[in-house]
């Protein structure tokens, strides 16, 4: 009976839930679907299927056909940028990985004077507006004289990827049954097997998955990015983000689903770690 | 003891370090700034100098620098898309949250799954694709007009209409999973309750459902506002020359201007919005759970 009283309502909310994934993932897949438009010109008008746009990222334009030169970009640059992103991805979650679980740890298994300082202090990073710690990073690396760089950017990126890190651990070891860190305690072995083979075995799923979440974070950050960037250390979003500012073409496009193809895939592999039950 | 206490000690050191030089230091250093008189080439004269906010807020200044509404002007402006941005982003996510929560455990964890999936998607292209559907050749003008509803292209990009879109867009997920986590714990059985006492679908809605609801829509209302209220990626793409938010000034300021203390001052004017919304939350958050306990 009470099923009958809902079904019409059921119908609506179905429809509405299904318009809802329509509207998250329509707009993505009509970058995959345009990326293989033959029209060099109107991106909005189909003429044919092609994959040119994806040999221009691998092989460059070619000097027939209606390559337009000045909106192509060479598979040097490309992969230069690409290059960079990855030193600072791989630098920056590394480290942010190895400081977010001891931060996680520290608050989750000791109790201390100022704990909730920290816990609120670590939520910061991740509330104050991107532009703000952005500009914050900028005056003070140049105050300091330091030169912005590939460097720049990795400490940049470590600043806020600790906190996101930390959540996730925090998460993981907030599930955690304490009794065989404590058996392992009685049974003798000191605090450091007892991390080594105890505890960091059962939060390693968390490890993992904030290490890939804090990567992929790093990969598509722009705006903290934007502002510390030097002169010779541009990352893929900015390169993107360049492109995207002299006109809109084709080859953008085709590089764009290859991103978005790798970041699902990354994003996929961490969500479904976080989320795994020990 | 002394042993737990080291071990503590070291494992809290790095992030003590990471936080305190890279993140309390600068923001500090910006409070500085934004007292500072703006250098010839760029750099900052260190002597007192208020008029960075008297440009903005419009109180006496020297003979130099006048003050020019435009900036207060922008910044309603960014608090006015800031707001529509959570209004909508409320008004869509609301109901989704409700679909999802009925959905059976198997289904459940694959479209949360999809919805969490676009945020670690890059925000640039994310960007993109809806350059492609507004522009006046885009997919949605293409499709209107081959359907013939409408002769000439509509002026969807570079719009308040447009930011407001792509910023709905982006924060979705913020919103949603915030509403979906309050929702999924929702008692059915006092709505059951309400309805067997007889009261109508609407009385249940606005006496028992939303009052039950209300905390995530307020969580994630504040983390949508947050980064929507500083934005400034969106509206140089979708908004063009003709919608200006505070994100592109502080920007511009920063990059184009090099006038560093007047960008603090404005990044301090966002900031001090976000504190204002943090603090009447925990003010709020406080008054009810002493109302609770009492």
């Amino acid at each position: 009976m009470r099923g009958k009283r809902f079904r019409p309502w059921s119908a609506l909310l179905n429809g509405y839930g299904l318009l809802f994934l329509a509207f998250l993932y329509l707009p993505l897949g009509l970058i995959v679907v345009y990326s293989f438009n033959a029209n060099p010109i109107n991106m909005a008008e189909w003429t044919g299927f092609t994959l040119d746009w994806y040999a221009t990222i691998f092989r460059g334009a070619s000097t027939e056909g209606n390559f337009d030169a000045a909106f192509t970009e060479s598979p040097e640059r490309i992969f230069g940028v690409i290059r960079n992103s990855f030193l600072v991805a791989l630098c920056a979650a590394s480290v942010a990985t190895v400081i977010g679980t001891a931060t996680a740890i520290a608050l989750a298994r000791y109790r201390f004077f100022g704990k909730r300082f920290y816990q609120a202090l670590l939520l910061l990073p991740m509330l104050v507006p991107d532009i703000v710690l952005g500009i914050a990073l900028l005056i003070f690396f140049v105050g300091a004289g330091i030169e912005l760089g590939l460097m720049t950017i990795i400490i940049g990126h470590i600043t806020f990827l600790s906190s996101y890190v930390f959540v996730v651990v925090s998460a993981r070891l907030a599930g955690m049954d304490t009794t065989l860190e404590q058996a392992s305690a009685d049974l003798g072995a000191g605090p450091l097997t007892t991390f080594r083979r105890v505890t960091l075995p059962q939060i390693m799923p968390g490890v993992v998955g904030g290490f890939l979440l804090a990567f992929i974070i790093s990969l598509d950050d722009v705006v903290i990015t934007y502002f510390i960037a030097g002169v010779g250390s541009q990352t893929l979003p900015l390169f993107i983000l360049a492109m995207m500012r002299r006109g809109l073409r084709p080859q953008i496009t085709a590089l764009a689903v290859l991103i978005l193809l790798f970041s699902l895939t990354v994003a996929s592999i961490g969500l479904i770690l976080r989320n795994r039950k020990s | 003891m002394t042993r737990k206490r080291n071990a503590l000690l070291l494992l809290l050191a790095p992030i003590s370090l990471i936080l305190g030089i890279f993140f309390l230091i600068p923001l500090g250093i910006v409070v500085v700034y934004s007292f500072l008189e703006p250098g010839l080439y760029g750099g900052v004269e260190w002597t007192w100098y208020p008029y960075n906010y008297g440009r903005i807020l419009g109180w006496p200044l020297n003979d130099y620098e006048e003050f020019d509404p435009i900036y207060l002007a922008i910044f309603a402006t960014s608090l006015k898309y800031a707001f529509l941005t959570v209004l909508f982003s409320l008004l869509i996510c609301y109901p989704a949250a409700f679909w999802v929560s009925r959905r059976s455990a198997r289904w459940k964890g694959f479209v949360l799954f999809l919805i969490t999936l676009p945020f670690f998607t890059s925000l640039l292209i994310r960007i993109y694709a809806w350059l492609l559907l507004l522009r006046p050749t885009g997919f949605i003008n293409a499709g209107l007009e081959y359907l013939s509803l409408i002769s000439q292209p509509l002026d969807l990009l570079f719009s308040g209409f447009a930011v407001v879109l792509g910023m709905v867009y982006i924060f979705t997920p913020f919103m949603f999973l915030p509403i979906y986590a309050n929702v999924e714990k929702l008692d059915y059985s006092l709505i059951r309750a309400s309805q067997d006492l007889g009261a109508n679908p609407a009385q249940t809605f606005f006496r028992i459902i939303l009052p039950l609801t209300a905390p995530g829509m307020i969580a994630g209302s504040i983390i949508v506002f947050i980064p929507a209220l500083g934005n400034f990626i969106v509206p140089a793409f979708l908004g063009g020359a003709k919608v200006q938010m505070t994100g592109n000034l502080i920007e511009r300021s920063f990059l184009q201007s090099r006038d560093w203390p007047f960008g603090s001052a404005l990044a301090l004017l966002i900031m001090a919005s976000v504190v204002l919304v943090l603090m009447v939350q925990t003010i709020r958050a406080g008054r009810k759970q002493a109302g609770d306990a009492a």
